[in-house]
């Protein structure tokens, strides 16, 4: 018992130090919040044009005053694996402090204990095309993670949803740079006839 | 010295039709002195000129890379497209190079190098229009061919400028002309932030902001053929082709004087290890402390911008180097200074894969391009040596292997997951070590090699005569 004792309290000692030295672990995270995000399996959606309503709260599973030190829900989108493929700067770490794989943040909000939250969310211009779930963080007053929820399972396989990006060109741009290309062409060409006249010019005289 | 007639034709910069130069000149009508802050026709103006216009180029091909955070999510690309694209701007350039050598020997550098960047300024352009990881890599493959325009720009040089100051006019030209790999790193993503200042998506922002160096490579290529002159004495196309300066024979015979001379080829492969490791770490420098030692992607892109603006100083220090080693040993100095300075380079590299902090390592790092570049600049102190009649093929072998070596670093150390970057730098300096021993076979009958003295007479350092009639 006694030594049991110990090393339970060491180990929530290390684990506790861990969070003062600034490592907050992704496996230590307990995944005591159910979120869920409104596309369904597969779903396309577009980036500037659609919405993404997210609800997140807490698990009534868990025993009542596991949510106590909660002060605050970051919800955040986040790439799915197959989306991080060959692609190093999207890279999921345990560490949260080096973690790629939720790069954009969806909304903010101080934690409500007693009922499920919700927010619609304009899918911003910047969100590239890819394959995404939605996931929250609770924190505590520090600022650091406690527990997360996510709106697909542990291994990351059910319920992604993906997001066509604006691709970023404007036929304004296409007009400019076929003009820009004939200009370039054509001074060209223009140099190297008039040079060809002179040379003619100058070998009469 | 009198000046009589002075055609100021607007295509022609300045004929003339005594010898009247605002520089001393030798018997070529080369200039022995080189003014920086003068923009005198035809010397000093073709100097500025060509150095401006391979400045763009680089600026151009080296202005992705910045930028490829925000790329390579709008175009969807993979670490293999990335790497990919990254041996393609290279690849492309080493046929451009090796096609700009006799180019020049034909129609001058002038015409050369601006046709090629009026060439490609449109597909620089095109950039903006790229929606595919497909298009991304042809891109970037055809805008790595204006880099072709640093053989035009050492030919110049070398049609310019007397021996004496050759080397330091061919390294300071080389050397603000590289500073373009870093200006644009710091640049680029300044000008993509100020686009997105005013409210334009971060997707859109970025192909506007390649309007800038695309327009930058088209105006300096017009001012190139409108102010620039091939020869002290006129354009290819004016001057009576009876100075010696002059390439005798067709291209064919041209192309195999020079492929057959051995110092073109052990030149083009030591190049590949001095300049072809530099551009390599272009491609890899930022990534490689962004990566190691997490540092934010700003000062990652400063740290990498750091590596080229070197170029400022380190690599003219090379032609230096190489004219003052000539003054007192001749090509034996030269050819000792530049395997000396390759070598420790090449003992730097080896060293950065090494250390293991981010202070140390951005130490090695400053040491490491100040001796590399250097040795780029050494290089060209002797390249207008090996041949006079031809001069651009082996000006476009020497720089052709340039890329052929970044092309090989690239592919033997950086692509895939066989090494970590560290033990990549550290391959790539042993290797750097290992290639430039070659330098000790190469020997001038009339000037000598680094073991050997000279084997013919000859009444003063240079021995013209034998370069002119022989080479």
């Amino acid at each position: 018992m006694a030594p049991r004792l110990l090393a339970g309290s060491l180990l929530t000692f290390c684990l506790l130090a861990e969070s003062c030295y600034g490592t907050v672990l992704f496996s230590t995270l307990q995944p005591t919040l159910v979120v869920s995000a409104s596309p369904k399996e597969g779903e396309v959606l577009r980036a500037g044009d659609d919405k993404i309503t997210v609800t997140w709260g807490m698990n009534q599973s868990f025993p009542v005053g596991t949510d106590e030190a909660y002060k605050q829900v970051k919800v955040k989108l986040c790439y799915a694996p197959i989306s991080q493929q060959d692609r190093a700067w999207r890279k999921t770490n345990d560490d949260l402090s080096k973690d790629k794989t939720c790069q954009f943040q969806i909304i903010v909000r101080p934690y409500n204990s007693s009922s499920q939250q919700s927010f619609d969310w304009m899918i911003e211009r910047d969100v590239p095309t890819a394959t995404y779930f939605v996931r929250a963080y609770a924190y505590n007053s520090d600022g650091r993670e406690v527990a997360f929820g996510q709106s697909t399972d542990g291994q990351k396989k059910t319920n992604l949803f993906d997001i066509q990006g604006i691709s970023g060109r404007h036929a304004s741009l296409d007009v400019a740079a076929g003009c820009f290309s004939a200009f370039s062409v054509l001074s060209l060409f223009g140099f190297l006839f008039l040079e060809k006249r002179k040379a003619k010019t100058s070998q009469k005289s | 010295m009198a000046q009589t007639e002075l055609d100021t034709s607007w295509t022609a910069g300045c004929r003339r039709k005594e010898s009247f130069f605002f520089l001393p000149v030798d018997a070529e009508h080369k200039a022995t002195e080189l003014r920086l802050f003068s923009l005198a026709p035809p010397h000093m103006r073709a100097f500025h000129l060509t150095w401006i216009s391979l400045f763009s180029c680089f600026f151009s091909t080296f202005a992705i890379p910045p930028l490829l955070p925000i790329i390579r999510d709008d175009l969807n690309l993979t670490d293999t497209d990335i790497g990919n694209a990254g041996i393609a701007s290279f690849a492309g350039a080493i046929f451009s190079r090796l096609a700009m050598g006799p180019a020049c020997d034909l129609i001058g550098p002038r015409l050369a190098s601006a046709t090629i960047s009026l060439l490609v300024a449109p597909i620089v352009f095109s950039t903006a229009l790229a929606s595919s990881a497909g298009a991304f890599i042809l891109l970037r493959f055809l805008i790595g061919l204006t880099i072709a325009n640093f053989v035009s720009n050492q030919f110049w040089m070398s049609s310019m400028f007397s021996g004496n100051v050759v080397g330091l006019a061919n390294g300071i030209a080389a050397g603000w002309a590289n500073v373009g790999t870093g200006a644009t790193q710091m640049l680029m993503p300044l000008i993509y932030s100020l686009i997105t200042r005013l409210g334009v998506a971060s997707f859109t922002a970025w192909r506007v902001a390649f309007i800038v160096p695309a327009v930058f490579q088209a105006m300096t290529a017009l001012l190139v053929l409108a102010y620039g002159q091939d020869l002290p004495d006129g354009n290819y196309n004016q001057v009576i082709r009876n100075s010696i300066n002059k390439p005798k024979g067709s291209l064919s015979q041209v192309l195999f004087h020079g492929l057959k001379n051995y110092r073109g080829w052990i030149l083009g492969l030591t190049y590949g290890y001095c300049f072809g490791v530099e551009l390599t770490v272009d491609n890899i420098i930022a990534q490689y402390f962004y990566d190691r030692f997490d540092l934010k992607i700003q000062i990652a892109g400063a740290v990498a911008a750091s590596f080229g603006l070197a170029n400022f100083v380190s690599r003219p220090i090379g032609g230096v180097i190489s004219d003052t080693t000539a003054k007192r040993f001749g090509m034996r100095g030269r050819l000792w200074s530049l395997w000396v300075v390759q070598t420790v380079a090449g003992l730097l590299c080896f060293l950065l894969g090494r250390v293991n902090s981010l202070y140390a390592s951005i130490i090695v790092m400053c040491g490491f391009s100040c001796f590399v570049q250097a040795a780029s600049g050494l290089t060209f102190g002797v390249v207008p040596f090996v041949s006079k009649r031809a001069l651009g093929v082996i000006s476009g072998m020497t720089g052709s292997g340039g890329t052929v070596g970044a092309v090989v670093t690239q592919l033997l150390f950086f692509s895939g997951s066989t090494f970590s970057k560290e033990t990549g730098i550290s391959l790539m300096g042993l290797m750097m070590i290992v290639c430039t021993l070659p330098i000790t076979l190469i020997y001038f009958p009339q000037w000598g090699g680094m073991f050997y003295g000279p084997s013919m007479d000859s009444d003063f350092m240079e021995g013209a005569e034998y370069y002119n009639l022989m080479e």
